[in-house]
């Protein structure tokens, strides 16, 4: 099931949720040239997951859910422009756990 | 020293720190009043944030007093409330003497490096002196990245009738035009620079009309988002902050007027 919220796709499966770039907020941004995620384990609501630096935007990419960072998409820090990708296994950002479920179903279907 | 001696040293100082560029901005001589402060603006407008003497700085603050204070000073007793806690006032921003004004700032938060550019961070960078530009900077580097857009950073205001001011970076909009993540943007904006000026406890507050100057958010919705998010913000928190709604062109004072006049 795939969610939407703070202009960001939630995919779950199982316990993982899945957080990557929607269209909308790739066009608006541009192309991606730097990227730095935040340091923690856990992540409130709206607290940041990371900042970058596109063509269009400086921007603060705030978490939709509050749970347990499990992995974070490294391979955007070297590589930015992977965030501008179509494909979900290369937009994705972080993936966490231990989230609220009702939390997650009260978010807008994407 | 009067003003014209402290223009000549200010002028020479700045000069000495950037040779060539003083060359440019001086196309004629600066002879009169209005081109030395000119060529004083534009000198401190491309100023890099470096340190500058403890003189330097004394007959800057000396000069920019008396400059400041040349012209009539608004205070918010001065204003009347439209609705509870908000208030509408048309002119520059730095005759204003409020807790805090809000800066529409790029994400560089250095203030606008154009020699004499006409906006809003150009003037109150000019009028507040280069200490401004250097409290920007050791905030930008001690975060070490660019200020986004949305967020609210303060400082204080140095040379300006005001206390503090609050940066903010809003967002840009290009020929693709507004979209929800701009709006939402904007909106974060006024709410961060709001939540800021709690933080401090502050009373008063005056905004401008973040991003529709060079940023090119349509006025008109732009006065929109920042009626609604103020409102929203006094009615979930229950701020005692008055906020001042500051525009400059007469479009953006009958945008606000009309707005303001709506009961809810």
């Amino acid at each position: 099931m795939t969610k939407r919220a703070n202009f960001l796709f939630i995919e779950k499966n199982d316990d993982v949720y899945t957080i990557s770039m929607t269209p909308e907020l790739q066009d608006d941004i541009g192309t991606i040239g730097f990227v730095e995620y935040t340091n923690g384990d856990t992540l409130n609501v709206d607290d940041a997951i990371l900042n970058l630096e596109a063509s269009k935007t400086v921007f603060e990419m705030a978490s939709p859910l509050a749970g347990k960072v499990v992995e974070r998409n490294e391979a955007a820090i070297s590589e930015p422009t992977l965030l501008n990708s179509a494909k979900t296994e290369e937009n994705w950002v972080v993936k966490l756990k231990e989230v609220d479920e009702e939390a997650f179903n009260q978010l807008e279907e994407a | 020293m009067d003003q014209d001696a402290r223009l000549n040293y200010l002028n020479d100082y700045l000069g000495s720190e950037n040779p060539n560029a003083a060359e440019q901005l001086i196309r004629d001589k600066a002879d009169t009043a209005e081109d030395k402060i000119a060529l004083f603006r534009g000198l401190c407008n491309i100023r890099q944030p470096e340190s500058v003497s403890e003189q330097f700085l004394q007959v800057q603050d000396a000069f920019l007093t008396q400059w400041n204070n040349e012209r009539n000073v608004t205070s918010l007793p001065d204003l009347e409330a439209v609705q509870p806690q908000l208030y509408l006032w048309q002119g520059d921003m730095t005759r204003l003497a409020v807790d805090a004004i809000v800066n529409a700032a790029n994400s560089e938060l250095l203030g606008c490096t154009q020699a004499n550019h006409h906006c809003i961070d150009n003037i109150i960078h000019t009028r507040a002196g280069v200490q401004l530009r250097l409290a920007c900077d050791e905030l930008i580097k001690a975060q070490g990245r660019k200020e986004p857009m949305g967020k609210a950073k303060m400082t204080k205001a140095y040379n300006l009738p005001s206390n503090y001011v609050i940066h903010t970076v809003g967002p840009f909009i290009d020929e693709r035009g507004v979209s929800p993540l701009k709006e939402h943007l904007l909106a974060s904006s006024y709410y961060s620079c709001l939540a800021l000026a709690d933080a401090y406890q502050l009373n008063s507050m005056a905004f401008c009309c973040i991003s529709t100057g060079e940023f090119n958010f349509p006025n008109q919705r732009a006065a929109e988002i920042a009626i609604q998010t103020v409102k929203q913000y006094i009615r979930n928190t229950g701020t005692k902050l008055q906020v001042i709604f500051n525009v400059f062109k007469d479009e953006d004072l009958q945008i606000y007027q009309s707005l303001l006049a709506r009961k809810e």
